[in-house]
């Protein structure tokens, strides 16, 4: 079974074309159905992935420095960074949304970016790691990182429905570009990792776990 | 197929373009990263005394406006005595951040010079700071207040007040200049324990109004001055009032201000204006008070500063504003006047309440100004060259005011200036001011009359009711009535005033009219101002009725005008006016209705004789007829038994020579006194002392009716002219005179008849007109008879008309023709011989002459005859031839 289970498509001469979905020969370059181009494993795709996710890294920084909002209420101009505006909500006893914010713009981007290091890691540096935990993590951060888009899309509404001059403003400040590029970078660096060259790695060293 | 194609063997690329994207952000990121620490503020302490109206993050710094820092944290001083404030100032404040710079919290301030801070109100409070120099440092200390802004040369002056006390002055206070805010207080600061120097900043386009001679003072809060010319509030703005203010004048050409030329700031206006100062004095100190406004043509040039009394009276002392000092001239005029308040309405109203101002009249003199002026109670008049000044003299005061209007057609051309005595006490006299244009109308004999206000006359001739405008019954009015003359009069000529046109009239009448004085018996219902008529047109009045009580008659006095003085003369009688006389006689009936008034009034008529008769002019008749005839009063006594009535006539030969007026009883019961006149033309005749009056009454005999006409109009009286001489002798004239019953016996004979004195035994049938037969022929009659003194026979007064006396001589004889004489003889028969029959009746004596009458045998009057029984006959051939002389 774990032989069967442990078994690849290359070791059978098959590639799968990640367009059509079509089980190819592994010699082909093209699928037979679709054209697409196929490729059996794409080993840049760790460069890539490592690369978002460093940039991602290292936008974060001022995404978290910079203020995200520009407020003008009744005059006076403030600015919020994404953490200001959790105290801000704390402050207010808005403790669920603080949460939700808290978690949606700060540990989800973080986690993710942690994750996705500790993934890129295992695939990269051969960690002695379950594969399936691995995997799991992974497809929750795929899964979770949509939502820090979250914070975004408030910026985005509040921006579009207050709009009144010199009493209510509010502005999407330079943070908000940063954060965007964070979360975007992220979901990115998740996307083109080709997610195969953790269970070759796996095949390779044969761990169960 | 077997070809075995040559691997493609593809490079593995070390480093994918991807690696641009970490790079370009991490560049990025430090970019920002250098930048913001590069951009990252100073952080600065700023001691403050309080953390009040400051928020950490939120109060920001502010220069002019612009934020540049923020307050990041407060923390408490050491020893409690303030809090520290740190401030992240942006980085490019550095330079400004020096020693002398200053930081102050701006709250909102609302003051009554202005709202500050308003901003803050949504702001929220801010840090200003004011850069200064000195060397730099990062710990300041707070001033509490805002520092002066010292403004620069481009927006105004800043110049400095010394004064003593501060009074409500404030930073903020404003300047004014005549009440326009043209700038305010900067700054004060305590110089020495007594100065204050307080900085004003005046704005540049009011900074030409400081100059050199610019005079600041204090006009905080409200001045009152209550006195009894009125309350007066002064105060410049609301502002002032509350928070203060300065207020300063300009000089008239002085150099500008600058910045930093120091003034003097004066407690209040009047010690400020240096003006010109002069006393003025006055008897009293009505109506001006301390403060009181000096105005020349209603604009406020100087005011009254001070009141003293002195010992001839009071005391101003004086202050012209220093631009109106030329107004102040050696023949300046001063004078006092408060609203004017009359029936045209009231004048400078606001001074009820500001009380009375001293007006101004500059003069021209260029000599020195003296040291006083005397303060007029009235406006110098003007135009007092110019005016005509009259004198107006009335018996008393009429009530007239100074003021009161002088009119002429109701316009007015006058006013009265004066009302005083006369220098005699004798009347009032007015000065009256003519307007110059008028003086024209005042002609020599022109007079005025005082108006009343509502006047009603009602007379006969109506009700007229006048009346003139109103201060007519306040102030008394004058209207001047002109005379004829054209001649035009001098100054201060003297002219009448009269109560009334009719006062008036009658005050003119008497000097234009003529007078006499009538006597008469009765008042004959006269009264002053009964008329006099000339053919019923009215020429004149009554003056005056008296009574003297030595004589009994009435002297009424007669006022003619002068136009009709030529009317009185010689031949001029006057007669009293009956209402209507109805002259009713056996000739006819005449009514004469005289006119009404002089009927109700009684009047008096003028009549004319012709122009060769002598009139009158003492003497009331009391009829028109009377007086035409210039009828002469005389008196008769008369016996009580005569019949005779008023109105009787008096007649002569059965001519009307005059008529009774009156009869009365005697109290002697025994006689009547008549009152009769005599017409004039006769009168000499019959005033002669010896003119004889008789009653004639009707007789009625056998001979027949004597005297008729009186069994109709009753008795009248006879009369005989006396004999006196012609000439009008008073001496032989008399007016009262005894009548008798019947007329004397020779009264009928003619002054050249022969009389005689017929002698009988026995009277027979000879009676009182016996008549005198020659030949049948009557020429004469027996006038009356009487006993002889010794009562032996019957003397029988007769005479012989004048052209028969030459018929009779001394060789007459004289027979009784009475009856019938009948002879009977036997050898004749019988013989009856009668004379006519009228002797039948009568009587009758016949007469018969023998001789030719000559010298020689010529009668005188009173020669005595005797009286035959009967004729003899040689008689009967008796034919002398007569001679008529």
């Amino acid at each position: 079974m774990t032989n069967e289970f442990a078994q690849q498509g290359k070791d059978v001469g098959m590639c799968l074309c990640k367009v059509c979905r079509n089980i190819n020969p592994i010699d082909q370059t093209h699928c037979s159905r679709c054209e697409s181009k196929i490729q059996p494993r794409n080993y840049a795709s760790l460069q890539h992935s490592w690369a978002l996710l460093i940039t991602a890294a290292i936008l974060l920084i001022p995404a978290n420095i910079y203020p995200i909002t520009i407020v003008t209420n009744q005059g006076k101009v403030t600015y919020d960074t994404i953490y200001t505006g959790i105290v801000h909500l704390v402050h207010l006893d808005m403790f669920p949304i603080a949460i939700i914010v808290f978690t949606a713009s700060i540990l989800v981007p973080l986690l993710k970016i942690v994750g996705l290091a500790i993934y890129l890691s295992a695939i990269t540096f051969n960690l002695p790691l379950p594969k399936k935990k691995l995997m799991t993590g992974f497809h929750i951060i795929e899964w979770i990182g949509r939502w820090s888009m979250l914070d975004l899309f408030v910026i985005a509404l509040t921006v579009a429905v207050v709009n009144m001059g010199q009493l209510l403003d509010a502005k999407p400040a330079p943070a908000a570009t940063a954060f965007a590029l964070v979360i975007l970078l992220t979901q990115l660096a998740a996307k083109v990792l080709d997610t195969r060259l953790l269970w070759d790695r796996l095949e390779k060293n044969n761990d169960t776990n | 197929m077997t070809q075995i194609e040559s691997p493609k063997v593809v490079k593995k690329k070390l480093f994918s373009p991807i690696w641009l994207l970490p790079i370009v952000a991490l560049a990025l990121g430090a970019w920002l990263g250098i930048k913001s620490i590069k951009e990252s503020g100073i952080e600065i302490q700023v001691h403050f005394p309080s953390a009040i109206g400051i928020d950490i993050g939120k109060t920001l710094v502010k220069y002019q406006g612009l934020t540049v820092g923020k307050v990041t944290d407060i923390s408490l001083d050491k020893d409690l005595s303030g809090v520290n404030v740190t401030i992240v100032m942006d980085y490019r404040s550095d330079p400004f951040l020096n020693k002398n710079t200053l930081f102050w919290l701006v709250m909102p301030k609302a003051s009554i010079t202005g709202i500050e801070g308003l901003d803050t109100l949504f702001s929220g409070n801010y840090i200003a700071i004011e850069p200064g120099d000195g060397s730099s440092t990062s710990k300041f200390i707070a001033s509490t207040e805002a520092p002066s802004m010292i403004p620069n040369e481009e927006e105004g002056i800043v110049v400095k007040l010394t004064t003593s006390t501060l009074g409500s002055l404030d930073v903020g206070s404003l300047v004014f200049y005549r009440q326009v805010p043209v700038g305010k207080v900067v700054n004060y600061r305590l110089i020495d324990s007594d100065t204050i120097i307080i900085s004003t900043f005046i704005e540049q386009q009011y900074s030409h109004l400081v100059n050199q001679e610019s005079q600041f003072w204090n006009v905080s809060g409200l001045k009152i001055d209550a006195s009894l010319s009125g309350i007066n509030v002064n105060t410049e703005s609301l502002a002032s009032l509350l928070a203060g203010g300065i207020s300063f004048n300009s000089g008239a050409k002085a150099d500008k201000a600058v910045t930093g030329d120091h003034y003097v700031l004066y407690p209040d206006e009047e010690s400020a204006v240096k003006g010109v100062e002069f006393v003025l004095t006055a008897e009293n100190a009505d109506e001006i008070n301390q403060g009181s406004a000096m105005v020349y043509r209603g604009v406020e040039v100087g005011k009254i500063h001070k009141t003293q009394l002195t010992e001839s009276g009071v005391k101003f002392l004086a202050k012209f504003d220093i631009q109106y000092q030329h107004l102040l001239n050696a023949d300046s005029q001063f004078w006092v006047s408060g609203a004017d308040i009359s029936i045209d309405g009231v004048k400078h109203a606001s001074r009820l309440l500001t009380g009375s101002v001293v007006n101004v009249l500059p003069g021209l003199s260029d000599s020195a100004i003296p040291q006083d002026f005397k303060l007029q109670n009235q406006a110098p008049d003007l135009l007092s060259d110019s005016k005509f000044n009259i004198k107006l003299t009335s018996d008393e005061h009429n009530g007239l005011d100074t003021g009161a209007k002088v009119r002429y057609k109701q316009m007015p051309i006058g006013e009265i200036t004066q009302v005083k005595f006369s220098d005699d006490f004798s009347g009032v006299e007015y000065l009256v001011e003519i307007l110059p244009e008028y003086k024209n109308l005042l002609t020599s004999d022109s007079h005025f009359v005082s108006e009343s206000a509502l006047k009603i006359d009602a007379s006969l001739d109506g009700v007229t009711v006048t009346t003139r405008d109103i201060s007519t019954a306040l102030d008394g009015a004058i209207s001047l009535v002109r005379g004829n003359n054209k001649a035009l009069v001098k100054p201060n000529s003297r002219f009448a005033l009269y109560h009334s046109n009719e006062n008036a009239a009658e005050s003119i009448a008497k000097n234009n009219i003529t007078t006499l004085t009538l006597e008469s018996i009765d008042g004959a219902g006269l009264s002053a101002g009964s008329s006099i008529y000339y053919k019923k047109m009215k020429i004149g009045a009554v003056k005056d009725v008296r009574w003297d009580n030595k004589t009994d008659q009435f002297s009424i006095s007669l006022a003619i005008k002068n136009k009709f003085s030529q009317l009185v003369r010689d031949n001029s009688v006057f007669w009293r006016n009956d209402a209507a006389s109805i002259n009713a006689s056996l000739s006819g009936i005449e009514v004469n209705v005289a006119p009404l008034e002089g009927a109700l009034k009684g009047s008096i008529s003028l009549g004319l004789l012709s122009d060769d008769q002598m009139g009158n002019q003492q003497r009331l008749y009391d009829s028109k007829e009377l007086a035409l005839k210039q009828a002469q009063t005389i008196t008769l006594t008369l016996p009580a038994e005569a019949k005779v009535a008023a109105k009787a006539a008096i007649r002569y030969q059965g001519h009307q020579i005059g008529v009774v007026q009156q009869v009365k009883l005697n109290q002697d019961l025994q006689t009547l006194t008549a009152t009769a006149y005599l017409y004039g033309e006769y009168a000499s005749h019959f005033t002669k002392s010896d003119t004889e009056y008789f009653v004639v009454d009707a007789q009625i005999s056998l001979t027949g009716i004597k005297a008729p006409e009186t069994l109709i109009t009753g008795p009248y009286i006879g009369v005989i002219p006396g004999k006196g001489s012609e000439s009008a002798d008073s001496a032989d004239s008399a007016d009262i005179f005894e009548a008798h019953l019947a007329a004397r016996y020779d009264a009928d004979i003619d002054d050249d008849a022969l009389t005689l004195i017929i002698e009988d035994s026995q009277l027979g049938s000879i009676k009182v007109g016996t008549p005198i037969f020659f030949r049948g022929i009557s020429i004469g009659q027996v006038d009356g008879y009487t006993l002889s003194d010794n009562g032996n026979k019957v003397l029988m007064y007769s005479h012989i008309e004048q052209q028969y006396t030459h018929l009779v001589n001394q060789t007459s004889r004289f027979w009784d023709a009475s009856g019938i004489q009948l002879e009977v003889g036997i050898f004749s028969g019988a013989q009856i011989e009668t004379g006519s029959l009228e002797t039948l009746l009568s009587g009758g004596i016949s007469v018969a002459t023998e001789d030719v009458t000559t010298s020689e045998n010529k009668l005188s009057s009173g020669a005595s005859f005797n009286l035959y029984n009967k004729m003899k006959e040689e008689w009967r051939s008796w034919q002398p031839e007569q001679v008529k002389p």
